[in-house]
Formats: C-alpha cells, structure tokens, sequence
C-alpha cells in the first residue's frame, strides 16, 4: 500500500484535473451559448436577403452567382469537407471522413478540406485534395470568398459537415451547396410576395448582376454557417469529452481519498497492535 | 411609458408625412444604425448618390465608401468595404460584409 504523503500528492493533482476539466468544461458551454447565438442572428440576415432575391426571380435556377461569360465548368463535384483544427474534436472527423470515401471517386470528386484534422486524416490514407484551409479561429466574419470562388468553377458542389443536435448529441451530413442556400430560405418563403423587376425598381448596374451578387452573398452566408455549424459541433463534442474527463477525474479523486484515509488507519493500526503487544510483553515482564 | 408610445408615434406621423425613412444597416454579427434618418449619402461603382424619403424602390450593389447616415440629431459615417442597398417605401436597409 503506499504511504499516505505519496497518495495526499497524488489527490492534490487529480484534485487539480478536476478543476480544469471543470474549467473546459465551462468555456465549451460558454462557446455554445455564443455560436448558437450567432447562428440564429446570421440566419435573420439570411432570410432577409433571401425574401430580396426570391422577388426578383431573374432565374428559376440558384446560378451559384456565376457570370454569363465565365470559363467552361470543370465537369466534376467538389467536395467540401469540414472538420476540425486539432485533434480534440471525439470521433466527428472520422465519421466525416467515413461519409466522404463513401461517396469518393477521384474521376468524379475533387476534395478542399477546412481544418488541419481533416487535411491529415486524407493524407494518412493516402487520398489528395485540392486545397486545404485552416478552420477560422474566430467566429465571426468568416472570410470565405477563396472557397465560394472555388465552388463556382465546378457543376456541382457538396458540403460533409458536422451538425449539432443537443449538446450530447451531433451527427454528420452531407448537403449540395444550392440545397444547403435554399433550405435555409425554404422557412422565409412567401408566395405572395411582391415581384421585384426593372419595371417596380431601379437596379444599378442591372438586375442580373444584383441576382448574381445576392446569390455569391448567400452561398457565402451559407457555407459560413455550415461551419459554424460544425464548429457547434465540435465545442458539443469537447463539452462531453470533458464532461467525462471530469466524472472521472472526481471519481479517481474520491477513491484517491478513500486509499488515503485507508491507508492512515492502516498506519495507525499497525502502530496500535505494536503498542499492545508492547504492553502484553511488558505486562507478561512484570507478571514474571 | 406614455412618452415612449408618442415618440414611436410621432416617428410613424414622420415617416407618413415623408420627413424621415426607417434606415437599417448591418451584418449578419452586428448593427450599425437602426432607426430613422432624414437622408442617406453612400456610393455605387457609378458614382455617389443620396437617398432621400419618397426615394424610388431601388437596388444597388455598394462600393467602398464612408456611407453617412443623417438624422435630426446627428450624421454618422460608417467606412464600408461593400455591401447591399435595398430601398421600399421609405424604408432602406444596407446589408453589409456581403
């Protein structure tokens, strides 16, 4: 058994874990608070440009906001796929990566990869991508126009994303891009709406640039909440990791207290049979 | 409470009477002016341009600019990098970081 110093160090260190696991723990739920916050702000904007854009009907299809005279589209699907910086992320990536060879086929795909996680998981399996960007450290104005300016070369493109359900819960999900700008709409929609044309408003420079620019807007608020979305996800997932580290943690420290205490009366025991037997012996001494 | 409900109502007679237009301007994270203003200063790729009540519905594409938000009160200049005007019946919304 060991000595009751040795066993006070070691509770006094788990008893440190436990505050930090506490501490993550917090800041994961502080984090959540805030994205789930920014998400719902940047969905009110959305819906507004949205209600804009669906007046005008300049065209039936969602163009991804592409020119008339752009360059021919490279006759492939791109795959966006969202993970993780670093590696705290549970097991979120690997299902992404699951979700995407599934589908994956190098005649077909192209892959750009957000998060470092991600870009070496693809690696180790000897898969290449396009691109690879870091995954925004903040959450606010995330610059995506490099990827909506990738996504617009290609005929179609796909996002695997991280969704969050509940704070113990998230799932992963794959979305074509112009599903993902409409379905976000789909709640904003209003068939009664006004028609906005060049004969209701003046438009400058003209109406299929403005239909343009809103579409290039929307595919960029999109995909901004799409990873938004997954860094939810992610925050979700360290919040339950550390949730546990810390159940175990408490757990390690009170059966850490119990060996201590354990230990002591060990120790005081030990003492108390040798002053008996001390006294029986003196006893015994004098007796004879 | 009283005062608050005559403000609000005095700003509705304004709007009706084409004094003032409901102005909104911001980005999907933040708010830059909510409220109501006399005039709106801001330019497109073909030059600078106000906006004044009674204006034509209107839809522009937003240039680099200091757009200035004038009220009764004050003039607020807010330095943009781009963004979207859209103006209905008195009332103009600018959509920015888009």
């Amino acid at each position: 058994m060991k000595r009751p110093s040795e066993l006070a160090h070691e509770e006094a260190s788990m008893a440190t874990l436990v505050e930090l696991t506490s501490a993550f723990e917090g800041i994961a739920s502080m984090k959540i608070a805030q994205t789930k916050n920014q998400v719902l702000e940047s969905t009110k904007f959305f819906d507004r440009l949205w209600k804009i854009y669906s007046q005008m009907r300049v065209d039936s299809l969602f163009t991804f906001g592409r020119d008339v005279d752009e360059k021919p589209l490279i006759d492939k699907e791109l795959f966006i796929m969202i993970t993780a910086e670093g590696g705290f992320s549970g097991d979120i990536d690997q299902k992404i990566l699951k979700l995407v060879l599934e589908e994956y086929d190098a005649e077909k795909h192209d892959i750009i990869v957000i998060g470092h996680h991600g870009a070496i998981q693809l690696s180790q399996r000897g898969i290449g991508f396009k691109k690879y960007y870091k995954l925004p450290a903040k959450d606010q104005n995330i610059n995506v126009v490099p990827i909506v300016r990738e996504v617009q070369q290609y005929k179609a493109a796909s996002l695997f994303y991280a969704e969050y359900i509940s704070l113990m819960s998230q799932d992963v999900k794959k979305i074509s891009l112009a599903s993902a700008v409409k379905s976000r709409a789909a709640a904003g929609e209003d068939d009664d709406a006004e028609v906005i044309s060049e004969e209701t408003y003046i438009f400058e420079p003209d109406s299929f640039a403005v239909a343009a620019h809103l579409e290039r807007s929307m595919m960029q608020i999109s995909i901004s909440q799409l990873i938004l979305s997954s860094k939810l996800a992610q925050y979700a997932s360290r919040f339950k990791a550390m949730t546990a580290s810390h159940q175990r943690a408490d757990e390690s420290r009170n059966d850490l207290h119990m060996e201590f205490n354990r230990s002591r009366r060990a120790i005081k025991d030990q003492r108390l049979k040798e002053i008996i037997t001390g006294i029986k012996k003196s006893t015994a001494g004098a007796g004879n | 409470m009283g005062d608050e409900k005559q403000v609000e109502n005095n700003a509705v007679d304004n709007i009706e009477k084409g004094v003032n237009m409901a102005v909104k301007v911001y980005s999907p994270y933040k708010v830059y002016f909510d409220g109501l203003a006399l005039s709106v200063s801001a330019a497109s790729k073909t030059g600078n341009f106000d906006i004044l009540p009674k204006h034509h519905n209107f839809i522009t594409l937003l240039a680099p600019c200091d757009l200035v938000v004038r009220t009764d009160k004050e003039e607020q200049v807010i330095p943009i990098s781009g963004g979207i005007m859209h103006v209905k019946a008195d009332d103009l919304v600018v959509f920015l970081d888009v």
